[in-house]
Formats: structure tokens, sequence, C-alpha cells
């Protein structure tokens, strides 16, 4: 949501309005957290806090929940603008990053690992490292039978089984 | 058992072939992390946790130690022939050092910083066989108040001792504490936080939190950075040091060890903190303050003296009292809970085989470094030659199938995703992981230490001030916070100087004609490169 708002200004006269923009756009870390702690107080009371001679399950969580939301409070007035980082075009790279990290875990289990394993290297070599084609096919193809050795062969992890598993356990 | 038989059964431990293989892979592996810009000792370590859990628990502390201390070797490589520190404790390095590579004396920089790191990791080897046992003994008779007392310091002295703002890490202690009270109450059994989620019943997985934390959370966020770094080409020549060189430092490296040892066991000290107090204590010291910044071997072996010695010592409070100085502590922290061994004051009686083990892995760790580094200097630089996106690829894929393999679980792929995006999301908005994943570890300890309090006082708070050590360290942790707030704008003016975060302010010691862009930062970063490489001047 920043970044759709910072990106719709260009120009560099439009610096100091994308500054002063953040400025108070930068506050809402601290309002998520004072919202996650408030959350958590209401669970923990509902828990039952029981007596300080005998502590009940919410008790403890009570209490540093209570740190948290004071803590977060406290940063919703006093927090420093200077600790945030702009939000830049490279954060359009790291949320597809993301997406495709999720949609490894996907092809994981339904797939296993090693055509998974070989789609995100070649996805992470080619598009987000720069890589070319020929170094990312070797590395990709390289690597994933590196880690299924390493891990299936050398450590016996048990990954779900996937298609390879299919063709050659038959 | 007395020191000696100790030391002895530390050997026979730390000799074993198979530990020997550890402590090798170990320094090897925190040396290259250390030259490698885009990837710390606090990453990698969190991404090798899972292998950890296949092998015996000494043998894991011993594999993650050596990275850590080796990574204090590595890092002065990049320091000084690039001007980038390849973790966030060599930065002070660079302003020296990387001077002293531009006048073509980069071989006896990167020499010295060996040796001063060898006699500063043995000076902090010994000193951690005469200190711990005795304070070991001490802390045998701490109750649950007292344990309390010294989690509640340990998070505090992380979150003050920082380098970013104290709330903001105070805020992130308190959200590792709440997340560490997902799962079963340990005491009544009731079901917190969990969501009817079944997977979370144990509670989130350490692992997956670190891993996601700094493994995935830090290679997201130096992808964000696309700059390229650049590799030496030069030969570096004549690494062994003159014997002008060594008349020199040897001042340097005799008070860069004690001082780093001191600070180490300080929580919250080691690394950073160390080498920043050893490289203001020389320029103090000299006759002529105006040759640090252009090139003075002393401003390069003291601090790297003291960021070896430093992370020995810091040791010290894990082995004996079960607290974490630091955040890669917390981690080994963690590793040892997984494999059903508490660190403590009964650490050295019960599990003696892990307590002088390490030690004495130490001891040839630092050896093997000393040997490494001198003549494969060269080899280790090429390593710059691996670029970040690649790295970042397999950071990943190991990322995923470790966490994996800790419980066959696809859940906690998820929970590792989850916290990769918690963590990008903290170093975009300036929250620091360390707190939280420090407090995320402690907060078991301190929660059952605090009902076994109130269990013992008949719910009285009382008990925490009365007894006179808990009573003592609160009295310090009130002294803590009241100074910090006193002094807090004169603390930011001294970490201005080596702060990761200030990323255009040139640090007023080095030549400001060095006009290096980016952060001269934090382990995790992948900078850009100076604008000269030194190595062909």
């Amino acid at each position: 949501m920043h970044g759709s708002t910072a990106a719709s200004q260009t120009g560099p006269e439009a610096t100091a309005a994308r500054a002063h923009r953040w400025l108070r756009l930068h506050r809402l870390a601290p309002v998520l957290l004072v919202a996650l702690g408030v959350a958590a107080v209401t669970g923990s009371r509902r828990l039952g806090l029981g007596e300080l001679t005998a502590p009940g399950p919410g008790l403890w969580p009570f209490i540093v929940s209570l740190l948290l939301t004071g803590t977060a409070v406290a940063l919703v007035l006093v927090d420093p603008a200077e600790d945030y980082e702009p939000w830049t075009s490279g954060t359009v790279r790291i949320i597809a990053g993301l997406v495709s990290l999720g949609v490894f875990i996907v092809l994981f289990q339904a797939l296993g690992f090693v055509v998974a394993a070989f789609l995100m290297l070649l996805l992470w070599l080619r598009v987000f490292g720069g890589e070319s084609w020929r170094l990312t096919l070797l590395l990709a193809a390289g690597g994933t039978a590196v880690m299924y050795l390493l891990f299936v062969e050398a450590l016996g992890v048990p990954f779900p089984d996937g298609l390879v598993d299919a063709v050659v356990g038959g | 058992m007395s020191t000696w038989s100790g030391i002895g059964q530390g050997f026979s431990v730390a000799l074993d072939p198979t530990n020997l293989l550890y402590v090798f892979l170990g320094v090897l592996i925190g040396t290259v992390i250390g030259v490698l810009p885009g990837l710390g000792p606090t990453a990698t370590i969190a991404l090798l946790l899972p292998i950890t859990y296949s092998v015996e628990p000494v043998t894991a502390v011993i594999l993650l130690a050596g990275i850590y201390y080796g990574s204090m070797y590595g890092g002065t490589i990049t320091s000084v022939l690039l001007r980038l520190p390849g973790e966030a404790a060599s930065v002070v390095t660079t302003f020296d050092g990387y001077q002293m590579a531009k006048q073509g004396r980069a071989g006896p920089a990167l020499g010295i910083a060996a040796v001063g790191s060898f006699i500063g990791g043995i000076v902090s080897v010994v000193g951690l066989v005469l200190l711990a046992p005795p304070l070991a003994d001490l802390a045998v008779s701490f109750g649950p108040p007292e344990f309390v007392a010294l989690t509640v310091l340990g998070i505090l002295l992380v979150t003050y001792l920082g380098t970013g703002s104290a709330l903001k890490s105070l805020s992130m202690a308190a959200l590792g504490l709440l997340l560490s009270t997902a799962g079963l109450d340990p005491i009544t059994g009731t079901a917190r936080f969990t969501f009817g989620e079944v997977s979370l019943f144990n509670g989130l997985d350490f692992v997956a939190v670190a891993m996601g934390l700094f493994g995935v959370g830090e290679i997201l966020h130096s992808l964000e950075r696309t700059e390229k770094v650049q590799a030496v080409t030069a030969k570096i020549k004549g690494i062994w040091p003159t014997r002008t060189d060594f008349r020199d430092s040897a001042g340097a490296i005799g008070r860069g060890s004690l001082l780093g040892f001191v600070i180490g066991v300080l929580p919250g000290g080691g690394g950073v903190v160390s080498s920043l107090a050893s490289y203001a204590m020389e320029k103090r010291r000299a006759k002529d303050p105006s040759r640090f910044g252009k090139g003075a071997i002393e401003g390069v072996a003291g601090p790297e003296t003291a960021n070896n010695a430093s992370s020995t010592s810091a040791f010290i409070p894990l082995l004996t009292l079960g607290i974490p100085a630091n955040v890669v502590l917390a981690l080994i922290f963690g590793a040892l809970l997984v494999q059903g061994i508490t660190p403590g004051p009964q650490l050295i009686e019960q599990e003696p085989e892990i307590f002088w083990g390490v030690i004495a892995s130490m001891f040839i760790g630092n050896l093997m470094l000393l040997a490494l580094n001198i003549p494969m200097v060269g080899i280790f630089v090429q390593m710059l030659r691996v670029r970040a996106g690649i790295l970042a690829a397999f950071a990943l894929l190991v990322t995923m199938a470790g966490v994996f393999s800790v419980n066959n679980n696809v859940f906690d792929m998820w929970i590792v995703l989850g916290f990769g995006v918690i963590g990008w999301l903290m170093k975009k908005t300036g929250f620091e992981p360390g707190p939280l994943v420090l407090a995320f570890v402690l907060g078991p300890i301190l929660e059952r230490a605090f009902r076994q309090s109130m269990l013992l006082s008949g719910g009285s708070f009382d008990i925490f001030v009365t007894r006179p050590l808990s009573g003592g360290l609160f009295a310090l942790m009130a002294v803590i916070i009241i100074v910090s707030a006193v002094t807090s704008r004169r603390r930011k003016a001294v970490f201005g100087r080596v702060d990761p975060a200030d990323v255009d302010e040139p640090a007023p010691d080095a030549d400001r004609q060095v006009t290096a862009e980016g952060s001269p930062g934090a382990d995790s970063t992948t900078d850009t490169p100076p604008t000269s490489t030194p190595g062909e001047r």
C-alpha cells in the first residue's frame, strides 16, 4: 500500500511531498503492533488469568502482551522516521520472490522435491539473479541433483513422493 | 572435576575425528561467509540449524561456534581489500585496513589481523577456562527469582546495547515473548493461541522462526539491492607482517585481547561493541592520533583482536548461566534446547564433555584459522566472484528443504515463509529481529521461573527484590535503564560512526577522499563496489 502511494508521484519535485506522505504513513508498523497487542491482551484474558498464587494459562501471556501494547503505543508517538527504508522498485521483486516461494511449497507437496527445486532454481537464477540461460540450466540441474543426494540419500529426509519417485521407483 | 582433567577430557572430545572434521567445517564455512557480504554468521547459523540435529549435541555446538568465530576472521578480508565489511564487527577495520591496502600494505593488514585474532581467541579461551567453573558454582545456588532476574537482564541488555532504537527493540522482545507462549501451557496443558491448528500445539518451531527471520528475511532484504560486488584481481604480497609491524601492534593486540574478553562476557557485548571500543582506545592512547584513519596498523590489530576475543568469551554467560549474550549465541542456545540440553549452571557438572569439548575445539579452531588464513587469503577473496543472485537461490532452497527435514512437516515451511516476510518488513521499518529471537528462546524459561517464583512467594512480587542476588540484578537493571536514558544521545553519536543503518555518513575517522558508496554495514547487505579497486594500486 505504501508502494502504490509513493509510485503515483514522479520527478524530483515530488520527493519532498513523498517524504512528507511517508512521515504520515510510517507509523503503520507500530499501529499494527498495538492491534496485535490488544488482541493478545483480550485473548489471554479469555484463557483465564488465575491468581498470582495460582497463575492461570493466560497470566504470563497477559503480562507480555501488556508490555507489547505499551511499547507499541509509545512507538506510535515517538517512532523515528529515519529508521525506515523507502519502498523501491526492488520491492516488487521481493513480492514476486515471496509468491514464488509459496508456489514452491505447493509444488513441493504436489509434485515432490525434484520438480519444485528445479523450477525454483530456474526462476531465481534467471529472473532474480540475471544469469545466462546456459548457466541457469546448468546450475539448476546440478543444484537439484546435489540437493536431492544430500537430503534424500545422505540425510534420509522423507520428502513427499513426487513425479520422479513415481518414474524411478515404479 | 579439576580444571586440568577437564581440559584433558575436552581435548579427547575435540580431537575425535568427527569433531575435528566439524571444527574444520565450522571455521571454513565461517571464513567463507565472513567474506561473502550477502550472508552473515547469524543467517548462516540459522540456515544450518537443521543439520545440527543429525549430530551429537557437542558436535553441533563445535560446528556453530566455529562458524561464529570463523566469520570474525573472514569479515576482515573484505574490509581491508574492498572496504566492504563482510559482517558488522569488521566495520571498524575498514577505517585503517582499507587505507593500508591502498598503500600496498594489504598483506600485513590481513596478516596482523589474523595473528591478533588468534592471540585474542586464545586469551579468551584461557579466560573462559578460568572464569566459567567458579561462575557456574555460584550460579548453582540460583533459585527461580534469580533466573527471572538474569533472563530479564539478558533480554534488556541485548535491547539496550543494540544499534537501533531501544524502544523498538523492547517491543520486539515483547513480541518474541508473546510468540513463545503459543502452544500448550507447560503446567495446565491448555492450548494457547493455537487457533485450533494441531501443528501449533508444540508451539512455533524455534528453527522455523529463526530461519525465517534471519535466513529468508535477510536474503529478501539483500535482493532489493541489485548492485554487484567487484572481485579483487590483484595479488596480495607479503602477508607476514614485518618485525616493526609486530612491535607497533603488540600493545594493541594485548589490550584488544583483554578488552574484547571483558566486553564479550557482558550480555549484549561481542562483535561490534568490542571492536569499536578497542579502536577508540587505541586512538586515544596513540602519541599521534592523526595517523588513525590513514593506515595505522594498530587500528587494524586492536579491533580485530578484540572482536575475536569477545566472540569467544561470549560463551561464558551461555555455558555457565544459560543466558545467551547475543543473537548468535541465542541460536546456539536454541540448538542445544532442541537437543534436550538446557545450558545453565549444571552444564559443567552434567555435560562436561560439551563444556570442555567446546572449549578445546575453540583452541583447535583458532589454530586452524591461523593456518587457513595466512596462506589462503587469495583463495577466499575469489569467493567474492560468487554472485549474490546465485547465493540467494541456493540459500533459499537449502532453507526450505532444511526446515522441512526438522519435523518432516510442510507446515513449518509456511512458518518460515511467514517469518521471512515479517523479517523483511522489520528490516524495512527499522525493527531488529535479534531481540525477538532472543526473547523467543528465553520466553519459556522466563515464564516457568516467573510462575515458580510466584508459587514460592505466595503471589508477592517482593521475592524479586528481597533476595540479595535477584534484588541486586534488578537494581542493576534500573541503573542501566536510567543511565541509558541519560546517555542515549551520546550513545547514538558513538554508534553513528559504525551504525550499519547510516548509509551515507562517512566515518569521521576514515579518509574523506575515499568515497565508497553503500552502507558500511550489516552482515546481510550486498554493497555497491567502491569507486576504486584497492589491490590495483
